[in-house]
C-alpha cells in the first residue's frame, strides 16, 4: 500500500488543496471566503519564513545576509519598527498596508544600500505592514519576514509586538520561523522571551530553528570566538527547554555574514593595508575600535574609510579578515568573501535551512494551511458541513508526514522515552535531521542506492521488532509503528527511483 | 587644662583612630573595662569598615571582568559561556587566598586553593535548570588579595547576572543592593538600555543612594559614544539622575600586564577607581568618623557624670547624704532596668511575638496570592507547552514576594528597635543627670546637660541599628535563595502525549490536557507549601536572632549605667567620710580628670 502512496509531501499538498476547495464551497459568500482564498494561493507560493526574536538580536542583519543584499536598514539603535515582508518579484516595488484604508504603493530610495521607505505621511503606528518585492534568487525559495522584536524600551515598538502576540485569528502568517537569540542564561527569562515573539508563529520543534546571533561578540573579539559560539549553540540545542521549542540551534555572526556576501574590492584593498602591517603593529592598532579609528596616520586610510570598515566588519571582522589576508588563507576578494561566509556560520545556517525547512516545504505549507482552515471552522462552525471538519482532521491525523512531525514533537517534549541510542535513531529515521534517505539512515550523502536499500531494510526490520515487542512501552511502540512507515516510505521511493 | 582656642584647632585635626585610643586609655585608667570594650568595638568597625560595592547587571555584560580589571588580577573567573552563579566578595588580605562561605549562623568559612575558585563560582555544566543543589553549595566565595584599592575595607561584590527584572536573581540582587554602600550597574556598549534594565536601575536607586551606570566593552563596540548618548537620554526620560561612566576592562587588563599608562588612560578606569575609592570610600570613612565621635562622647558623658557626682558630694558635705540617697534610688531603677520586668523588656518580648505572627501572616497571604495566580495561568494553558516557563516564572515570582516579606521584616524590626530604645531611654532617663539637678552648685550648665541627654538618645538608636543589621545582614539575601534552590519543583508527568488514529484525536488531547493541568496544580501547591515552611522557619529564626541581639544590646547598656552609677555612689559615699584637706586635694584631682575629659569631649565634638 505504501508503494502506491506518492512521494512524501507531494500528495499532501494536493489533499490539502481539495480540503480547501471544499471549505471554499462551504464558506462561499461569507466573511471568511477571501481569507480561505489567500490560504489556498499560498500553497503555490514560496515557503514563508519569518525572522523573530528580541530587539537588537540582529534580525535585519541576518535577513540581509540571507538575501545577499543590504535591503533592511540596520543601525546601532533599535531600527525595525514595522513588520516587513520581502518577496520575490519581477520589479522593485514596495507596498504599504495601512491599518485603515486600502494598500498603496510607497516611494522608496536606497541609502548606502539599505532601503529607505517613505511612509507617505503615516506614522509607524498607522502602518500594518510593508511588502517589499525584489527580484532575488533567495526570495524565489522563500519569502522572508522581518519583525520588530520584543523587549524594546521604546514603548510603542513593544506594544506593537504584544498586540500581535495574541492575534484575533490563529492564522499564522509564516510557515516556519527562525528565532534569533543572543547568548543568554538558561534561567534567563529574556532567553525564553525570544520565543514569546509569536506574532508570526508559535514555536514548535517542527517548524522553528534557533540561531545564536551576534556570535562574533561572545568572546570579546578573540579570533577563536566562533569556535566558542559553536560550543555554546550546541549546549543550547541540547537544553530540554530549547529542544521543545526549536529543532536545533546554529551560531551566526550576522554582521560578518552580511558583509561577506556583499564584500567589495575597495574594502579588500583597505583591509590589505592593515594586513600588510607587521603583526605586532596590527595587534596594537586593533586593540580597540577607538585605536583603529585614530592611530597610525601613515596607514593611508582616511577616518571615513576606517569608520566604514568598522561599521561593515565590526572590530572582530577587521581582525579576522586582516589575519586571513596576512596568513595568505585568502588572496582575492572572492576567496576572502568565501572564507568569511563560511566562518560567519552563514553556510551552515543555509544548509540547516535547506534540510529542515525547504526540503519539507510541502508539509510545512500544508500544515499552516490546515491550521488556518481549522481556525476558520472553529471561529464560524455554522456553515461548515461536518465533512470539511472531518476532512481536515483526517489529514492531520492520518497523513504520514504529520505523524512523523507529531512523533518528532513528542520526542522533543520528552514524552517518548527509551534508551538514548534508540531515541536518537528514532529521531533520525522519522526525518528529524532532514527528510533525505541518507540523513534518515545516517549514511554519507554519496552512499550508493544498494547501500541505502540495505540500510533501509535493516532499519525496517529493527523497527518492526520494536513495534511488536510486548515489552516496548506504549508510547515507544506507537512511535515505532510510525518509524516502520517511514522506512517503508524510503524503500518505496528507492524502488520508484529505479523504475 | 589646655586653653580653648588650642582645643578648637586640635579638634579638626584629631583623627578618629587616635580619638578612640585616647578614649580607651581613659576608660582603662578609670577601671571601666566595659566602656573600653564599647570603644574597642567601634575601633574594630573603623579598622575593618567593610564597604560593600555591589556590581550588578544583566547576564554577560562583563561584571566579573570589571572586578578583575579593578584589582588588576583574574580573581573572578570569566568564561565565554558559563556564568557566575555565586556572589564573590573580593576584599583586602595580606596574600591572595580564597575561602568558601557556607550557610550557617554565623556563616562558616572554609579555605580553598585560589585556583579552585572557578569550580565554586561558575555554574556547573549540564546541571538542569532549577535542579536541587549538591550537598555543599557555598552561599558565597571570599577572595582576599593585597591591593591598594581594597585596603580601606573595600569589598567588591561580583553578583550573578539578574536576567530580567522578573527573575529570581533580580530579587537577590535588589536585596543585596539594599545593604550595599554603592552599586555599579554594568551594561555593555553592544546595545542601549533595555526596558527591564531601566526598571532594575529604578529599583536599585530606590534601595541605595549611590548608584552609577557603567557602559562596558567600549574597546569592542565602535558605536559606544552613540550608546552612551542613547542611555543618557533613556535615564533622563526615566528621571534617573545617575552618573554614566564608560570603561573597557579588556584595555585595562592589557595595560596592567604591559604596564602601559597610555592604554590605561584609554580604558577609562581612572574614573571608575575614583568613584570606588574616592566617592564611595570617602563617604563611608566620613560616616565612620562620625560614629566614632558619638561613641567617644557617650563614654565621656558617663565618666563625667560619675566624677561630677563625687565632686558635688565633696564640695557640699551637707548635700552628700542627699546625693547618696539619690544615687541609691537610681541604683534600684537601674537594677530594675536589667530585670525582665523592665518596660523595654516587655516591649521587646511582646513586639517580637507580634512581629513573628505578622510576618508569618504576611508570608502566607502572599503565597496564597501566588498560588491563585498560578492556578489561573495553569487553567489557561497546557502545561505540556508552558511548564518550563511556568517554573521559571513561579520561582521568580516567589522570590519577589519573599523579598517583599523580608523588607517588611526589616522595616518592622527597625520600628520595634526604635520603640524598645524609646522605652529604655524613658526608664533610664536622667539616671545620671538627676544628681546634678539637685546639686546645690551645678558643675555643668543646664543647657549642656540637655545636650547630653539628646546625644544619649541618638546614640542608643544608632547602636541598636548596628546590632540589628548584623542580625539579618550576614551573607545578604543570597542565603535565602540558596535555601530556596534546595526545594525542587517536581516535574509533572506529561502522560501519554502521543496519540495516533483518526477519531477522537481532539477529545483525547483535551482529556490529557486536563490531567496535566491537575498534575501541574498539585506540583505547584506542594512547592508553595514547602517554600512557606522553609522560609517561615527562616524568618522565625531571624526574629529570634534579632530578639537576642536587641536584648543583649540593651542589657549591656543597663550594665554600663549600673557600673557608672555604682562608681558614682562609691565616690559619693567615700566623699562623706573624707577629712577636709583630703577633700580639697580630691576635688583638685577630680577637676583635673574632668578637665581631661572635657578636652577629649571637645576634640570629639564636631567643630
Amino acid at each position: 500500500m505504501t508503494a502506491t502512496e506518492p512521494r512524501m509531501g507531494e500528495g499532501l499538498l494536493d489533499r490539502t488543496r481539495l480540503v480547501l476547495d471544499e471549505a471554499l464551497v462551504a464558506y462561499r459568500g461569507g466573511r471568511y471566503e477571501s481569507r480561505l482564498h489567500t490560504v489556498r494561493e499560498r500553497l503555490s507560493a514560496p515557503l514563508r519564513v519569518a525572522i523573530a526574536g528580541r530587539v537588537k538580536a540582529g534580525k535585519s542583519t541576518l535577513l540581509n545576509a540571507l538575501i545577499g543584499e543590504r535591503l533592511a536598514p540596520t543601525d546601532a539603535g533599535e531600527c525595525t519598527r514595522i513588520v516587513t515582508w520581502y518577496q520575490d518579484g519581477t520589479t522593485y516595488r514596495v507596498t504599504l498596508r495601512p491599518r485603515e484604508g486600502a494598500p498603496r504603493q510607497a516611494r522608496f530610495a536606497r541609502e548606502e544600500g539599505a532601503l529607505e521607505i517613505d511612509l507617505g505621511g503615516l506614522s509607524h503606528e498607522e502602518v500594518a505592514d510593508l511588502l517589499v518585492e525584489w527580484p532575488s534568487q533567495t526570495l524565489r525559495t522563500a519569502t522572508l519576514v522581518d519583525t520588530p522584536g520584543v523587549g524594546s524600551l521604546r514603548a510603542e515598538n513593544s506594544r506593537r509586538t504584544w498586540d500581535l502576540l495574541a492575534p484575533d485569528d490563529e492564522d499564522t502568517p509564516a510557515d516556519a520561523v527562525i528565532y534569533l537569540m543572543r547568548h543568554a542564561h538558561r534561567d534567563d527569562l529574556n532567553f525564553l522571551q525570544a520565543f514569546h515573539d509569536r506574532q508570526v508563529s508559535a514555536p514548535n520543534p517542527v517548524n522553528a530553528i534557533g540561531v545564536l546571533s551576534r556570535a562574533d561578540e561572545i568572546g570579546g573579539g578573540r579570533l577563536d570566538t566562533l569556535a566558542s559560539a559553536t560550543r555554546i549553540a550546541a549546549r543550547m540545542a541540547a537544553d530540554v527547554n530549547v529542544r521543545r521549542l526549536v529543532q536545533t540551534v546554529v551560531p551566526i555572526a550576522g554582521l560578518l555574514a552580511e558583509t561577506a556576501v556583499t564584500l567589495t574590492e575597495a574594502e579588500v584593498a583597505h583591509l590589505r593595508r592593515v594586513a600588510d602591517l607587521p603583526a605586532r603593529t596590527a595587534d596594537d592598532l586593533l586593540l580597540s575600535a577607538d585605536r583603529f579609528r585614530e592611530r597610525l596616520p601613515e596607514l593611508g586610510l582616511t577616518s571615513i574609510e576606517r569608520d566604514a570598515l568598522l561599521a561593515r566588519f565590526g572590530l572582530f571582522g577587521v581582525r579576522l579578515a586582516a589575519a586571513l589576508l596576512r596568513r595568505k588563507v585568502a588572496g582575492t576578494a572572492t576567496e576572502l568573501s568565501e572564507q568569511l561566509t563560511e566562518r560567519s556560520g552563514l553556510r551552515a545556517l543555509q544548509r540547516t535551512l535547506d534540510s529542515l525547512f525547504f526540503e519539507r516545504r510541502e508539509i510545512l505549507k500544508s500544515r499552516s494551511a490546515l491550521l488556518a482552515v481549522d481556525s476558520v471552522i472553529r471561529a464560524d462552525p455554522a456553515p461548515a458541513i461536518p465533512r470539511v471538519a472531518g476532512a481536515v482532521e483526517e489529514i492531520i491525523a492520518s497523513a504520514h508526514p504529520f505523524n512523523e512531525l507529531r512523533v518528532l514533537a513528542s520526542l522533543r517534549a520528552g514524552w517518548v522515552t527509551g534508551k538514548p541510542a534508540v531515541v536518537a535513531e528514532l529521531e533520525r529515521v522519522i526525518g528529524g535531521e532532514g527528510t533525505a534517505a541518507h540523513l534518515r539512515l545516517q549514511l554519507p550523502a554519496e552512499a550508493s542506492r544498494a547501500e541505502l536499500v540495505a540500510a533501509a531494510s535493516e532499519s525496517l526490520a529493527r523497527w518492526q521488532r520494536r513495534a511488536e515487542n510486548p515489552l516496548t512501552r506504549y508510547e515507544l511502540s506507537v512511535a515505532a509503528r510510525v518509524a516502520v512507515r517511514s522506512c517503508e516510505g524510503v524503500l518505496a521511493e528507492l524502488h520508484r527511483g529505479r523504475r | 587644662m589646655t586653653t580653648a582656642p588650642a582645643d578648637a584647632a586640635q579638634a579638626a585635626a584629631t583623627p578618629p583612630g587616635s580619638l578612640l585610643a585616647l578614649g580607651i586609655r581613659a576608660c582603662t585608667a578609670y577601671g571601666r573595662e566595659d566602656l573600653a570594650r564599647r570603644l574597642a568595638a567601634a575601633q574594630r568597625a573603623l579598622n575593618d569598615p567593610s564597604i560593600h560595592v555591589v556590581i550588578a547587571g544583566e547576564f554577560k555584560q562583563g561584571k566579573s571582568s570589571l572586578v578583575n580589571a579593578l584589582v588588576g588580577a583574574t580573581v573572578c573567573p570569566v568564561d565565554d559561556d558559563v556564568a557566575t552563579a555565586t556572589p564573590t566578595y573580593v576584599r583586602h588580605g595580606e596574600k591572595h587566598r580564597a575561602a568558601l562561605i557556607l550557610d550557617g549562623d554565623p556563616p562558616r568559612r572554609e579555605d580553598v586553593p585560589v585556583d579552585q575558585v572557578r569550580r565554586y563560582v561558575t555554574e556547573r555544566r549540564g546541571a538542569p535548570a532549577g535542579a536541587g543543589p549538591g550537598p555543599e553549595i557555598p552561599v558565597g566565595v571570599e577572595v582576599r588579595l593585597p591591593r591598594k584599592i581594597l585596603e580601606r575595607g573595600m569589598v567588591l561584590v561580583d553578583t550573578p547576572g539578574v536576567g530580567g527584572l522578573g527573575s529570581t536573581h533580580a530579587a537577590a540582587s535588589l536585596a543585596a543592593i539594599s545593604m550595599a554602600d554603592a552599586v555599579i550597574f554594568v551594561t555593555s556598549a553592544a546595545q542601549e538600555l533595555t526596558a527591564s534594565e531601566v526598571q532594575f536601575l529604578r529599583k536599585a536607586r530606590a534601595a541605595c543612594d549611590t548608584v552609577i551606570c557603567l557602559i562596558s566593552k567600549t574597546d569592542f563596540y565602535p558605536a559606544w559614544r552613540r550608546i552612551r548618548e542613547l542611555n543618557e537620554a533613556h535615564l533622563r526620560r526615566a528621571e534617573l539622575a545617575l552618573p554614566v561612566l564608560t570603561a573597557s576592562s579588556a584595555l585595562r587588563m592589557h595595560a596592567v600586564k604591559a604596564g602601559d599608562r597610555e592604554i590605561n588612560a584609554e580604558s577609562g578606569f581612572a574614573e571608575v577607581v575614583e568613584f570606588v575609592s574616592g566617592r564611595v570610600g570617602g563617604g563611608v570613612e566620613q560616616r565612620l568618623a562620625e560614629h566614632v565621635r558619638d561613641e567617644v562622647l557617650a563614654v565621656c558623658d558617663q565618666l563625667t557624670a560619675t566624677f561630677a557626682a563625687e565632686r558635688a558630694a565633696l564640695l557640699d558635705p551637707a548635700a552628700a547624704r542627699r546625693i547618696v540617697a539619690e544615687l541609691e534610688r537610681t541604683r534600684q531603677r537601674v537594677e530594675s532596668l536589667k530585670t525582665s520586668m523592665a518596660r523595654w523588656q516587655q516591649t521587646l518580648n511582646d513586639g517580637i511575638a507580634d512581629l513573628t505572627s505578622d510576618i508569618d501572616h504576611d508570608l502566607r497571604s502572599r503565597m496564597r496570592e501566588v498560588t491563585r495566580e498560578a492556578d489561573d495561568s495553569i487553567d489557561e494553558s497546557d502545561p505540556a507547552d508552558t511548564w518550563a516557563e511556568m517554573q521559571t516564572w513561579l520561582r521568580a515570582r516567589i522570590a519577589h514576594e519573599l523579598v517583599a516579606n523580608y523588607e517588611l521584616l526589616r522595616v518592622r524590626a527597625g520600628e520595634l528597635s526604635e520603640n524598645v530604645g524609646e522605652h529604655f531611654r524613658a526608664g533610664s532617663d536622667g539616671v545620671l543627670g538627676q544628681l546634678t539637678v539637685h546639686s546645690p552648685e551645678p558643675v555643668l550648665e543646664r543647657t549642656r546637660l540637655e545636650h547630653k541627654i539628646d546625644l544619649e538618645k541618638m546614640k542608643l538608636r544608632k547602636q541598636a541599628m548596628v546590632a540589628l543589621k548584623s542580625a539579618y545582614g550576614g551573607t545578604l539575601m543570597f542565603t535565602m535563595l540558596a535555601s530556596m534552590a534546595g526545594i525542587v519543583l517536581g516535574p509533572i508527568g506529561l502522560g501519554i502525549g502521543l496519540v495516533m488514529g483518526r477519531k477522537g484525536l481532539r477529545e483525547e488531547k483535551q482529556r490529557q490536557e486536563k490531567a496535566r493541568q491537575q498534575q501541574a496544580r498539585n506540583a505547584m501547591r506542594r512547592y508553595c507549601d514547602e517554600v512557606t515552611f522553609v522560609v517561615g522557619k527562616d524568618s522565625r529564626d531571624t526574629l529570634r536572632r534579632i530578639h537576642r541581639r536587641l536584648r543583649d544590646h540593651y542589657t549591656g547598656l543597663a550594665e554600663e549605667l549600673a557600673r557608672s552609677n555604682a562608681a558614682a555612689l562609691a565616690g559619693a559615699e567615700k566623699a562623706a567620710r573624707r577629712g577636709r584637706t583630703e577633700r580639697e586635694s580630691r576635688v583638685r584631682d577630680l577637676d583635673a580628670e574632668l578637665g581631661r575629659l572635657a578636652t577629649l569631649q571637645s576634640r570629639a565634638r564636631p567643630s
